[in-house]
């Protein structure tokens, strides 16, 4: 029985490949979350699968998404989504519980495209929410490719229904790395009638004595409160603090991700952002790979934490880099349940999982 | 006894005399006009006016279904709510009434589903309202004879006890299999997944939405119409808890004084708030301690001054409901050093300050709060001297509402406090500002003191939830909802 899932392929039509689902789905649908794609992948997987028990279909579910994480460089905001789906096949299938395994695999089956236009309702319940954070004459800012914020901030560009539409200025953190990304959101967000000022990276201090209000969106909420989100989030969010200025997130409910990070070099992922070389020798000698040097990687950490991933995850790129934010630089998370502290956060995942 | 017309000031305590005698439109109407022309104002007068309003509302409107009492509470909130914007407590109040009337109805709706697991159920429901009494039984007379008209009963008539996980959907969350000390949260992760899309009911399973249907469609309709006696009595004796609770905050809050006020310590605080007051008669039953009173001039400083020396009952309106003899005793009387000073000391005297105490006007869901002009400035200080900063609030003085401008909360009073208008060449020549209450950020807060216990203000948006429905929060906003 153990053995039918412990083999990522095996038990599966040897077709099926969930990664390749779930990039296929993420690609699809451009306003797809990573948690949700991942969700959307893991019910494809069942309708593929022939598991008939209980413990077959939680062992297929749990080693598939092992492995799907273990082949995405950053999987933290997609282990949201796999988390939450086994969580909540296990609280369903529980003797005590309601549900029978056939009516709950049934419903997971059928539903797959309410769960997906569940959480972009979501997002319009965010905007709803944060957008009356947005008052006339403020100044936000706001970096990264979040549809979260950009719905947001759509939002409170519209005339509302009392009449008259809030009048705001957006000043934008542009991202080299991913300029094109940078440039369809401020051309959205200019085309709805938004004065935007685009700033490099190294402005953000400059411009933030201009500025009212931060707010940016998140790849994931960890446990302690704080946020995983693009490159440049904790500086801007430690800039913010500096100056006084309130800091925002726009996230939904399922990134929330049980993850307890202490600093930056402990998400559990190797980005490779900080590479030290010299002329002479473009790549690491032996010497230099000592844990002061660098980003510690999952082998270097695994000797303390134990993890026993299936196999090692290529290191994240710059482009795709995260940081973390902790949860003491954060005014308020908006999500579509409200807007919440950042300790609650740890209380919706303590109900998640106990 | 001077009525209303006599041309004197009318107060609290006549207009709660006037409740019983006067049509509720006219009660309505009287407690609008007093809110606008500020006869009834701060937190405790306008808190008490409301819950007493509420009850008469609730006891001389006649209906047949729950629908329409939520609806007419709502409608005298939103009208009472607009008539005072800036006394949150009038909207807390009637929050806490709305969410407590649901409560009801939901246990009674419950209680129609199944006696069986109606226990666990209601225990439920009193932990997460705070409000109501943990007293249930009346209703559970008028449902003993239904058992045959819901399934649900039907097929698990011989273990009750599997039958009350079975029967999630009537919860407001999934977590009916987590341990009994969790609180439901008002809205969970599942959500996403769930098989019912309704935000009230998310359990995992499918079979059970049909069961609730049922019973919603034909049988509840029916029982509430019968048993809708027993729940106005419920939702009466709901309201006159609330009642009890603003009466008792005070004590409660002041009972706790002893664990934070110890012998030769120098407590600073400012304006004349009759918590603090309390919290520290309290403790000066059995410490000797100083207290540093900033006098919070121009608009408190004269209640302040006669708060240290003279009786507190004879200022400040709404305190005749409270003028029992042994509250009539003043800081010094008391045995406490007090020492009144200007609040530009307040820098100055913070080095030798080893607690300061706060009084509040209202305390807002992130954890921060709107208190006299000046808290601000006393908690920053503090901060500065790493002095820890204790806030004391009733719980009714916390809002659910999130402050979206902060700036929008603080009400500017009457220039001529600073200014005479007298004075011409000023007057003139000058614009004169009085901001009569500050905006303290959770972060300079280190402890709130509730009468429910002391909580660190990241821990109030629980609280807030404890004793708030979401379905309430922006009742008064319908473009909000």
């Amino acid at each position: 029985m153990a053995t039918v899932g412990n083999a990522p392929q095996a038990g599966t039509a040897k077709d099926f490949d969930i990664v390749e689902t779930y990039h296929r789905l993420l690609s699809d649908d451009p306003d797809l979350t990573m948690p949700v794609a991942a969700i959307e992948a893991l019910i494809e997987l069942l309708v593929q699968s022939r598991a008939v028990t209980v413990f077959e279909t939680l062992d297929l579910v749990k080693t598939q998404s092992d492995y799907l994480k273990s082949q995405i460089p950053n999987s933290i905001s997609l282990s949201a989504g796999t988390d939450l789906f086994q969580r909540y096949m296990i609280s369903s299938l529980k003797p005590s519980s309601t549900g029978n395994f056939d009516s709950v695999r049934q419903h997971l089956l059928s539903n797959g495209r309410l769960f997906v236009s569940r959480a972009k309702a979501g997002r319009e319940k965010i905007a709803n929410y944060g957008r009356h954070f947005v008052r006339d004459e403020t100044v936000v800012l706001t970096h990264g490719g979040s549809r979260v914020v950009g719905a947001l901030l759509g939002k409170a560009a519209e005339a509302s229904a009392s009449g008259g539409n809030v009048r705001f200025k957006v000043i934008y953190v542009m991202n080299d790395t991913r300029s094109s990304e940078s440039k369809a959101v401020v051309s959205s967000l200019r085309l709805k009638g938004v004065p935007v000022a685009t700033i490099s990276e190294g402005a953000v201090g400059y411009a933030m004595g201009k500025v009212d209000l931060v707010i940016v969106g998140a790849e994931g909420c960890v446990e302690n409160g704080g946020i995983i989100s693009r490159l440049g989030t904790y500086q801007i969010a430690l800039l913010a603090k500096a100056a006084g200025k309130p800091f925002y997130v726009a996230a939904e409910s399922h990134k929330f991700v049980r993850l307890y990070p202490l600093g930056q070099y402990d998400l559990g992922i190797d980005q490779e952002v900080i590479k030290f070389k010299t002329e002479d020798e473009p790549d690491l000698t032996d010497a230099e790979r000592t844990f002061a040097n660098r980003t510690p990687t999952i082998e270097e950490r695994s000797e303390y934490f134990g993890s026993s991933p299936i196999a090692l995850p290529r290191p994240n790129t710059v482009v795709d880099a995260v940081d973390f934010t902790p949860p003491a630089l954060i005014s308020a998370l908006i999500t579509e349940s409200g807007v919440l502290t950042p300790s609650a956060v740890s209380e919706e995942l303590i109900s998640l999982w106990y | 006894m001077p009525s209303l017309q006599a041309g004197y000031a009318p107060n609290l305590s006549f207009y709660l005399k006037s409740l019983k005698a006067q049509p509720v439109e006219s009660s309505i109407e009287n407690l609008i006009s007093l809110l606008k022309r500020r006869q009834i104002t701060n937190s405790r007068p306008c808190a008490v006016a409301t819950a007493h309003l509420l009850l008469q509302v609730v006891a001389k409107f006649r209906w047949t279904n729950i629908d329409k009492l939520i609806k007419r509470i709502q409608d005298v909130g939103r009208r009472l709510i607009e008539a005072q914007p800036r006394e949150m407590v009038v909207g807390n109040i009637v929050r806490r009434v709305l969410g407590m009337v649901r409560d009801e109805a939901k246990e009674d709706r419950n209680e129609d589903a199944s006696d069986s697991a109606s226990n666990s159920q209601s225990d439920r429901g009193a932990s997460h309202s705070g409000g109501p009494p943990p007293t249930f039984s009346p209703l559970r007379f008028s449902t003993t004879d239904d058992s045959d008209s819901t399934e649900a009963t039907g097929d698990d008539v011989f273990e009750g006890q599997s039958h009350g996980a079975s029967r999630p959907p009537l919860i407001t969350s999934h977590t009916s299999y987590a341990p009994a000390g969790g609180l439901p949260p008002q809205k969970s992760m599942f959500q996403l997944l769930s098989a019912n899309p309704s935000p009230a009911s998310t359990p995992p399973g499918a079979q059970s939405p049909q069961n609730t249907s049922n019973l919603n469609a034909t049988s509840l309709a029916h029982r509430i119409t019968t048993s809708t006696k027993d729940l106005k009595a419920e939702v009466i004796e709901g309201i006159e808890e609330i009642v009890d609770e603003l009466d008792q905050a005070d004590d409660r809050i002041a009972a706790q004084s002893l664990e934070y006020i110890h012998s030769n310590e120098v407590i600073l605080t400012h304006s004349s708030s009759k918590s603090v007051q309390k919290f520290l008669l309290e403790a000066a039953k059995k410490r000797k301690f100083t207290v540093i009173i900033a006098e919070s001039y121009p608009n408190d400083h004269e209640a302040t001054h006669k708060s240290v020396t003279r009786s507190i009952s004879t200022d400040a309106e709404g305190a005749d409901e409270l003028s029992t003899p042994k509250f009539s005793k003043s800081l010094s009387d008391a045995g406490i050093t007090v020492i009144l000073m200007t609040d530009a000391t307040i820098f100055a005297i913070m080095s030798r300050v080893n607690k300061v105490i706060l009084a509040t006007h209202a305390v807002i869901a992130n954890g921060g709060l709107i208190a006299a002009a000046g808290a601000r400035i006393i908690a920053k200080a503090a901060r500065v001297h790493r002095t820890p900063v204790i806030v004391v609030s009733g719980v009714y003085k916390l809002s659910p509402q999130y402050p979206f401008e902060f700036e929008s909360l603080i009400e500017y009073g009457d220039p001529g406090n600073i200014v005479r208008y007298q004075d011409g060449a000023l007057v003139e020549n000058l614009e004169v500002d009085n901001p009569v209450y500050d905006y303290v950020p959770p972060d300079l807060v280190d402890l709130y003191i509730t009468n429910i216990g002391a909580h660190a203000p990241s821990y109030l948006y629980r609280i807030v939830a404890d004793h708030y429905k979401t379905e309430d929060i922006n009742f008064d906003k319908p473009e909000l909802q």
